[in-house]
């Protein structure tokens, strides 16, 4: 059956409160996604009443954008349509944290930077560093996949998520996973759900395993004369017995943009373990950046948050997984391909790379990303757009080339759970 | 069809004679996996050796529609290798090799029958190993490993398989071999790699595996910790962690178990032990000296009996001794033995201990209990003497009965050992019908026939069936025009 628009709203308000739903045409239009303008904002304060907004957006087969902080909102193509957007910030309540067990479970828009501050009395951390840090939502960095340069001794939200409750497209709410760090019972949903972009559920709760904080961390910069230099240096940082929790490359544009100087490229460590690993860690540090001709220096009170802050300022953001033997070959291709304006930082060890550039000529830029990933393509390595303007994601996929027998069952999948295409309809890979 | 003579000739075209096992006898190797309550015979078992012969395998199934159980080692603990509704078994046995190392991105690819182990010796000069180390690993299969997501004593540190799989590729059911994921991490697309670790076989037979290679600490120090119970020893658990430290293993023994090993090939343990804690710590040579001299000092003061701390490599050997003969050890006290592995959050572990001897009181069965304390995932060994029927019926429902708790407690059904057809039924105690319905639609995609280990990991319940409707939210009245 119909609804008129009027009749909508008082159904959302219904669910919701009136005060929670959004018509005015003014606020609407500064939640313009990709020049679509929702025809109503609703913020859920619980579980429940997102489930009864996706399931009165399935009935009358309205398109749903869920969203937490926005910092992710040009990830993808543009969407195919949009009349609602979700707004999950009032979903930020802690459900659960369990300290002695190092695991905590959060409400889906709940930021970074809340839960750090819950657990910091514990001494304990979510391991967890994306750029844009403390201000997105933790629902955000899971639906993205978003990382930092944690990941190189953490791992990332893939090898965090327990446990995920999310809503399915026609409002059903499901359950994944398990609350204790070890389960192998049934499929693990948790997988399915990071990286994901909400496009099979919007995600809800999550149940993330915690880890101890380190009681001393050091952090250096070793720079470099060459890009191979580099290369060379995280290779033998990587190859040594040091348990480093951070190892990033950081191009000569990076540099600059951190007004570091004249380097041609350096590389960003931290060590984190109790005090004396830490001292005799950096000793071998020393040594191995000596052997490879570069200079080390410890990095500046905060380096770790103005680095963040470069990524987030950028207005194109190229995400890039290489492999970690070819990082500094293929900063190189990037700094040929998109000039000398860009800088490009990332982690060394996973080699997963950010390419930022603050100006975008779109057909140049478009052509850039396909011989990128052309370069890439023979060992595995992908390039995405995950900022942007919608004109660049428009001449080029912003994801990239998937293999079609994957991508065949990607679509049974969404076919299968989303059959309406009400959830974020176009933006995800394939244009699912 | 059938598998008729036909069908096993079509067989024999694609693997030869050689790669086939059709009489009764030897089919009976193949009736079942380490739990041995299930039995179940293949009609005919096949051992392919290349990624082709997999493919025409599973096409000549799907075209007759006869149902595929893949199996590496045979060493799962749930019943997922084995024939229920018989049809063929595809052993991957003879897919053994090292297709490539890759020191300079620290991974290695391989086939499925790869012995877990080996691969760890393969590398091990050059600095590196696999992490997960199910205790199985002298025998089990990768490949294995992967279908079962297995655990093992040093996934407290290290996680579990799923950490450690790059990528995969699988022959589905439609006989396409599939590439998912692989050396350069998280593809765009959903993470397909994720939900086929741990999938049992549902998702096809698995061809070869792309996996993390994890440097060899720099240092290792193993500690062991007797105390007068369990409770104590928990609390001294408690302690390390609360202290901020993730020793790399950490491992429980309760009285029971003390008393069988000393019986038997003896560990050193005192008999009023009450508790045997393993402590492994491993990292940088500074960190692990810092955090053992911690940790024996929290465990001293939780009233550590005594605590010992190996000097070197035969001595951290003789500390493991008593855990690894755990099982062995048990076979000494009980002709058998009922084997789960619920997890519970690592704070409920004394909760839990009491709960199991008030079950094992009104059963009237012994509970032997060596388990990774630092996970909370228990390993009770159910005593029973199978030559009694009622004690093997008393010993089921002691066995279901602390599943229940440890879900009442938060837990969950199977840490490491996975699904098969032994916890099948249990999965409604962990998932709702909606959760439930879920797991359903998604192995429905990915094999729509139903041909892969079929009656495995997911139950025969209303939720998993067709014309099954989750409840869906009431939308609310009157706003309808």
């Amino acid at each position: 059956m119909a609804v008129s628009v009027r009749s909508l709203e008082k159904a959302f308000a219904s669910l919701v409160g009136r005060e929670r739903v959004v018509d005015d045409p003014v606020k609407l239009g500064g939640a313009t996604i990709d020049g679509c303008v929702p025809r109503f904002i609703v913020r859920p304060a619980a579980v429940d009443e997102l489930s009864g907004i996706v399931a009165l957006a399935c009935e009358e087969r309205l398109a749903v954008i869920p969203r937490g902080s926005g910092s992710a909102l040009e990830l993808g193509a543009p969407p195919s349509r949009l009349d609602v957007v979700i707004d999950l910030r009032d979903l930020d309540r802690v459900l659960e944290y369990n300290p002695d067990d190092l695991t905590a479970s959060v409400e889906a828009g709940v930021t970074l930077g809340a839960l750090a501050k819950l657990l910091s009395d514990r001494r304990q951390f979510a391991a967890l560093d994306p750029p844009g840090g403390t201000s997105r939502s933790l629902g955000g960095i899971t639906a993205t996949n978003a990382v930092g340069p944690l990941a190189c001794r953490y791992g990332a939200m893939r090898d965090r998520l327990l446990g995920v409750r999310f809503v399915q497209a026609d409002g059903v709410v499901t359950w994944g996973g398990a609350k204790v760090v070890k389960s192998v019972t049934g499929y693990d949903i948790p997988k399915l759900m990071v990286g994901a972009l909400g496009t099979l559920g919007v995600l809800a709760e999550l149940t993330l395993r915690l880890h101890p904080m380190p009681e001393h961390e050091a952090s250096w910069l070793a720079s470099c004369d060459t890009l191979d230099a580099a290369g060379t240096l995280v290779a033998a940082i990587l190859e040594s017995t040091l348990q480093p929790n951070r190892v990033e490359i950081v191009s000569r544009g990076a540099l600059e943009a951190l007004r570091l100087g004249a380097a041609v490229a350096a590389v960003a460590v931290s060590i984190a373990s109790v005090e004396p690993a830490v001292a005799a860690q950096e000793e071998s540090l020393r040594s191995l950046v000596r052997a490879n001709g570069g200079t080390l220096n410890p990095a500046s009170p905060g380096w770790w948050d103005r680095y963040g802050d470069v990524v987030m300022s950028s207005r194109v953001t190229i995400r890039i997984g290489t492999l970690p033997s070819e990082v500094a070959r293929t900063v190189g291709a990037v700094e040929r391909l998109l000039g000398p304006a860009v800088a490009v930082v990332g982690s060394a060890a996973t080699g997963t790379l950010h390419a930022l550039l603050s100006e975008c000529q779109v057909q140049a830029m478009a052509s850039a990303v396909g011989e990128l990933r052309a370069m890439l393509a023979p060992f595995g390595g992908h390039a995405t757009i995950t900022r942007g303007p919608r004109a660049l994601r428009e001449a080029i996929d912003p994801w990239g080339p998937t293999d079609p027998g994957a991508l065949a069952l990607m679509r049974g999948l969404k076919d299968e759970f989303d059959p309406h295409r009400v959830l974020n309809p176009g933006r995800f890979v394939g244009g699912l | 069809m059938p598998v008729n003579s036909r069908f096993v000739d079509e067989l024999r075209a694609i693997v030869g004679s050689d790669a086939l096992v059709l009489s009764p006898e030897g089919r009976l190797a193949y009736e079942c996996d380490m739990h041995t309550l299930y039995k179940g015979q293949p009609d005919v078992v096949v051992l392919p050796s290349r990624v082709d012969e997999v493919q025409r395998i599973v096409r000549l199934c799907r075209r007759e529609r006869v149902p595929i159980v893949p199996r590496g080692s045979g060493t799962g603990l749930a019943g997922g290798a084995m024939a229920p509704t018989g049809g063929v078994m595809v052993a991957m046995n003879r897919m053994n090799r090292v297709l490539e190392i890759d020191i300079p991105n620290r991974c290695a690819v391989v086939e499925p029958g790869l012995i877990n182990l080996w691969l760890t010796r393969e590398v091990a000069a050059r600095g590196y190993f696999f992490a997960p180390d199910p205790s199985s690993q002298m025998v089990s299969s990768i490949g294995g490993n992967v279908s079962t997501n297995a655990g093992g004593p040093h996934c407290l540190k290290y996680g579990i398989t799923t950490n450690h799989v790059l990528g995969l590729t699988i022959v589905g059911s439609s006989g396409e071999p599939l590439t998912l994921g692989g050396k350069v991490w998280d593809r765009p697309g959903y993470d397909l790699t994720g939900v086929a670790v741990g999938s049992e076989g549902t998702f096809g037979l698995v061809t070869s595996i792309t996996v993390r290679l994890t440097h060899t600490p720099e240092g290792v120090k193993t500690i062991l910790a007797l105390f007068a119970t369990i409770d104590a020893a928990s609390e001294a658990v408690s302690a390390i962690i609360a202290a901020g430290i993730v020793p790399a293993a950490l491992e429980m023994l309760d009285d029971v178990v003390i008393r069988a090993i000393e019986a038997g090939v003896g560990a050193g343990y005192p008999g009023d032990a009450g508790a045997v804690l393993l402590i492994e710590l491993d990292g940088p040579r500074a960190e692990v000296e810092m955090e053992a001299e911690r940790a024996v000092a929290l465990s001293r003061a939780r009233g550590a009996l005594s605590v010992r701390v190996a000097r070197d490599e035969a001595e951290r050997a003789l500390l493991w001794k008593g855990r690894k003969e755990a099982a062995g050890a048990i076979g000494r006290i009980a002709p058998s033995f009922l084997l789960q592995d619920a997890v519970v959050p690592r704070s409920k572990l004394p909760q839990i201990m009491r709960e199991m001897q008030a079950i094992s009181a009104r059963h009237r069965v012994l509970f032997a209990n060596v388990f990774h304390a630092g996970d909370g995932n228990l390993h009770p060994l159910i005593c029973y003497d199978d030559r009694d029927p009622d004690e093997l019926h008393r010993a089921k429902a002691a066995n279901e009965e602390l599943l229940r708790a440890c879900i009442d407690m938060g837990g969950s059904v199977t840490g490491e050992h996975g699904v098969g057809v032994d916890k099948a039924q249990h999965l409604g105690l962990q998932y709702a019908d909606a959760d439930l319905n879920f797991m359903y639609r998604l192995r429905r995609v990915i094999d729509p026939e139903g041909l892969m280990n079929p009656g495995k990991l997911l139950p025969s319940h209303p939720a998993c069936g067709e014309g099954f409707r989750a409840r869906r939210p009431v939308l609310p009245e009157g706003a309808w025009v």
